[in-house]
């Protein structure tokens, strides 16, 4: 995994690109590669990328980037993983194609050559990369389906620049720090920034799933090339009978899992006390892969309690033969890591704490590169929206269509029941949102609703920024084409809000803050396709049965038992109190907890206020 | 293509240089095959370029509106071009009942705070917005919510005729012969007051002191030319400020020739033509660090950018030196804004618009 960045002086009138700022840009990520560096700068000296390698496959510094073609034509900075790069290696080779390295960078080049922009629609992975065509003048970016791997552009009119992380393109001094209002307001609403907004109005993600073409012209708008919603409507288009569900995700699961191992480095596994991880592990094991170490996460204060993970985690790590290594934190190392946390914080989250000490701990074991459990939850129905959401639908749904409706309910509460309004601000929004699909994944998801935000920030300010935001179209567009079930639906909105601009964007910055690589298998496009079909008919906690039954070896009883109940961790604790005190007169609910949280890692990296009046 | 606009040919100004620029390219590289120009303001009759042709002014909006929608509904055209954001609305109902394209313009000030909102509304739905620097191009962005790619910027071009040459008859006509001169070009507006002829007059006393025979010389015209007249006269520098009102496009060149430096610490700039029409007749300039002045001086690559507070030693500075090479900066401004670098960029834009016909409105 890497750090990638460039920049493009697309317009005549516009100065050629500083050395200095691509520098100083390609190694404010220096964490992310710590193994290679390097730069390339076009013939006319208009263009120039960047990149800091995290050496993982061919580790050779044959295959250090930026990388160019052989006959020099191409040149590409790469961030990411390819898993099907085997298989589109032999086929390259079948017609001819001579390679010089082993990476997957290599096969990137030459599958672009061979078929043009179209060639991100073969690629199976986690990725980001950008592609100068000399002979075209321009450059071709590309962002994984499920936005594993983060890409931020910034456009002036005149230079266009990208770089895998926001704070790496401040960094290099020439991008504007005016500030996003439907960033921050989406900060506010969400706990993370929701694609693609930044807190800052000139930079933007390229969304997932998306490629963009720039040349002398300038940027062209990004296009969709995959979606979620389509696979999932693909899926709900020809189900299959819930009694293939099992054998469909061991299949489906394991594959993915064998496929997540490509490595010329030692690959580690995440384990918690959960179904998602333990069964990574077994199927690690089912894959081939030996000798495995699992990094577990546990917590000085929960030590010899029922909420200690650690011997569960021990549990599923004797029964699948791997090297267990526990990480135990208490307070104390919170308290100290916390100003690094902060600053290796790409925007502000209120999550990504655990994320921080598992990868430490792994780092500390040697360890490179690690599967993750991240998104089992979202794929195979896991959290609370999957049946909280139809539920909502159908029980307020109608009056909430009814137009005027909730906002009458709202207004009149205010007026004889303020207490209520400001206590339960969901219950009494269930008549304003859960019309939607959209608005009622808000009322789950949200910690604040939109009226709230007069209370947080300026009311100009929020304003503007729900407008800029246009969340409800946004929460919509995930939804179309329509995913054709309940549990599709859900699926699409976990894994298009809370799942891309928070779980993936922590795992990305928390994870190469360590120079450590997440890869995430249950997060993967080939595994969706093979349980599209399955899923329309998901029965509550039947996918998460079935993916603790895929390994051979099947998860120790304890772990599937206790998968209902789950795990609390402190880290909420701690950063409630790190984050000072709450807001002045705020009730304490769920959410409120983040509150302080959410004010100081605010505090950290929102833009300057003044500019906000401007 | 239809255009709304302000004024085009026969006005002065530099929006209506820029729509004469910009609408003569278009014409000229092919991108539309016609134009129709609907003014506001500008001379009944006037001589356009071939295949351009403008109709008298209709200064009255409602009568100017009723022109604009006959013409939408009888006409044929694929593109609508809107000179002037406050037309915008009107632009957009025209490009609606055309089933064409919308295209608008956006300068400099008139683009800076949030518009009313139906000028926002056109604005989100116009298929390009073009911005003459980065700077009008970022503020359009801050009000409008619509897709960053869809604002693009064409800088302003400078005139083939603005050249280096010989200025020193207008000089020996105005009586500057052997004095250090130092130039402005710009409307003196009373009500926006940018364009910092009161900062270069009151620079003027600590420069008198080491070049005695300094002469600020003003062309333009405006309603606040009393109050700067008054001012040189506080400021005890009357003697060496010659308010020269406006001049034909020869005189201005040769003012432009003639002077030592061309001064305008304006900070209210969208790109600022006269900054680029000086440095092409090979005088150096000096403007300040604000707003489209930076994209004039191409982030100081044609001339350094000034600060507020650092004007004076600027002004001492480029007084001290003999005058640069006028060539070389003649050169380096055709370079990044020649007529050639504006066509070819207006046609790169046009091609991609027409390209994506159908990623087009709504």
């Amino acid at each position: 995994m890497c750090g990638v960045n460039g920049i493009y002086a697309y317009r005549t009138a516009a100065s050629a690109p500083s050395q200095a700022e691509l520098i100083a840009t390609r190694d404010a990520m220096a964490a992310r590669g710590p193994d290679g560096v390097g730069e390339w700068w076009s013939a006319e000296r208009r263009c120039a990328f960047g990149h800091r390698r995290l050496a993982i496959q061919d580790p050779h510094p044959r295959a250090n980037q930026p990388m160019v073609s052989d006959d020099g034509r191409y040149v590409i900075t790469f961030n990411g993983q390819i898993y099907n790069h085997p298989a589109l290696k032999a086929e390259l080779e079948a017609r001819g194609v001579r390679y010089r390295t082993t990476c997957d960078t290599e096969t990137l080049l030459h599958l672009y050559a061979l078929k043009g922009p179209d060639m991100v629609r073969d690629l199976r992975g986690m990725f980001a990369f950008a592609i100068w065509d000399a002979a075209r003048q321009g450059m071709f970016l590309a962002r994984d389906a499920y936005g594993i791997k983060p890409i931020y552009t910034c456009d002036d009119g005149w230079t266009f620049r990208f770089a895998s992380q926001v704070k790496a393109l401040l960094a290099g001094g020439a991008v504007s720090r005016d500030p996003e209002p439907a960033g921050i307001v989406g900060f506010h609403l969400f706990g993370s920034v929701p694609e693609p907004f930044s807190l800052y109005r000139d930079i933007r993600a390229l969304p997932a799933g998306h490629s963009q073409w720039v040349d002398a012209a300038g940027p062209e708008q990004p296009k969709r090339y995959v979606s979620l919603a389509s696979i999932l409507a693909e899926g709900a288009a020809r189900p299959s009978p819930a009694a293939e569900l099992e054998a469909r995700v061991k299949a489906a699961a394991g594959e993915s899992v064998a496929a997540h191992l490509l490595s010329d480095v030692e690959v580690g596994v995440f384990l918690s006390a959960g179904v998602d991880s333990g069964a990574l592990l077994g199927l690690m094991r089912d894959a081939g892969a030996s000798d495995i170490r699992a990094i577990t996460l546990a917590f000085e204060e929960y030590r010899g309690t029922p909420e200690d993970e650690a011997p569960l985690a021990a549990e599923a790590a004797a029964r699948y033969g791997a090297r267990h290594e526990v990480h135990r934190v208490g307070q104390a190392e919170f308290n100290a890591d916390l100003p690094a946390i902060l600053e290796a914080m790409d925007q502000p989250s209120i999550d990504g704490v655990n994320t921080w000490f598992v990868a430490k701990a792994a780092r500390q074991a040697g360890l490179k590169v690690a599967l993750s459990g991240l998104g089992g939850d979202e794929l195979l129905a896991g959290y609370p929206s999957f049946s909280d959401l139809p539920t909502w639908r159908r029980r307020y749904g109608l009056l909430a269509r009814t137009p005027g409706l909730g906002r009458l309910a709202r207004l009149t509460l205010q007026g004889v029941a303020p207490g209520l309004l400001r206590e339960r601000p969901k219950a009494a929004g269930m008549l304003e949102y859960a019309g939607s699909w959209g608005g009622a994944y808000l009322l789950r998801r949200g910690l604040f609703l939109p009226h709230e935000l007069a209370r947080l920030m300026d009311p100009d300010a929020a304003r503007e920024g729900l407008r800029r935001l246009g969340l409800m179209r946004r929460l919509a567009a995930a939804l179309a084409p329509d995913p054709g079930s309940d549990v599709g639906r859900v699926c699409a909105l976990e894994s298009s809000f809370y799942m891309k601009s928070q779980l993936l964007r922590d795992a990305d910055w928390a994870g190469l803050a360590h120079s450590v690589e997440i890869r995430p298998p249950l997060v993967d496009i080939a595994l969706l396709r093979n349980l599209a079909p399955v899923l329309p008919g998901l029965r509550p906690g039947a996918g998460k049965r079935a993916l603790g039954a895929a390994p051979k070896v099947a998860l120790p009883e304890a772990i599937t038992a206790r998968a209902k109940t789950g795990f609390t961790v402190p880290t909420g604790a701690w950063m409630a109190t790190a984050g000072r005190s709450n807001v002045a007169g705020e009730p304490v609910r769920k959410g409120a907890a983040s509150r302080g949280w959410s004010q100081l890692v605010f505090s950290g990296l929102r833009p300057p206020q003044q500019s906000l009046a401007a | 293509m239809l255009a709304l606009v302000g004024h085009a040919f026969g006005a002065s100004g530099g929006i209506a240089q820029y729509n004469r620029d910009f609408l003569g390219g278009l014409v000229a590289s092919g991108l539309v095959s016609d134009i129709e120009i609907l003014p506001r303001h500008g001379p009944r009759t006037v001589e356009t370029p071939p295949k351009i042709v403008q109709h008298g002014p209709r200064f009255a909006p409602a009568l100017y509106a009723a022109g604009a929608i006959a013409k939408a509904l009888t006409a044929s055209f694929d593109l609508v071009f809107c000179g002037h954001l406050y037309m915008a609305p009107l632009a957009a109902i025209v490009a609606r009942l055309g089933r064409a394209k919308l295209v608008i313009q956006t300068h400099g000030i008139e683009a800076w705070p949030q518009p009313t909102r139906l000028q926002r509304a056109a604005v989100e739905r116009a298929d390009l917005v073009l911005s003459v620097s980065r700077y009008t191009r970022a503020k359009v962005l801050s009000w409008a919510s619509m897709a960053p790619e869809k604002v693009a910027v064409l800088p302003d071009t400078v005139g083939e005729a603005f050249t280096p040459g010989d200025g020193s008859a207008l000089r020996a006509k105005w009586g500057l012969t052997g004095k250090r001169v130092l130039l402005t070009v710009g409307r003196m507006d009373g009500r926006e007051r940018y364009k910092g002829h009161d900062r270069t007059i009151r620079a003027l006393p600590a420069l008198i002191q080491r070049w005695p025979g300094v002469t600020y010389v003003v062309l333009g015209e405006g309603d606040d030319l009393a109050r700067l007249q008054a001012l040189a006269k506080d400021e005890g520098v009357d003697d060496h400020v010659k308010f020269m009102g406006p001049v034909d496009e020869a005189t201005l060149i040769d003012a432009y020739r003639m002077a030592d430096v061309f001064v305008m610490p304006s900070t209210g700039e969208g790109f600022g033509i006269a900054y680029l029409e000086a440095m092409a007749c090979g005088t150096p300039a000096i403007g300040l660090d604000a707003a489209g002045a930076r994209d004039a001086f191409a982030d100081g690559r044609l001339s350094l950018l000034a600060t507020e507070s650092g004007l004076l030693d600027r002004l001492r500075e480029l007084l001290n030196e003999p005058k640069p090479d006028p060539e070389a900066l003649a050169s380096a401004v055709r370079q990044s804004f020649g007529k050639p670098v504006f066509v070819a960029e207006q046609k790169r834009l046009f091609d991609r618009l027409h390209g994506c016909a159908s990623t087009g409105r709504r």
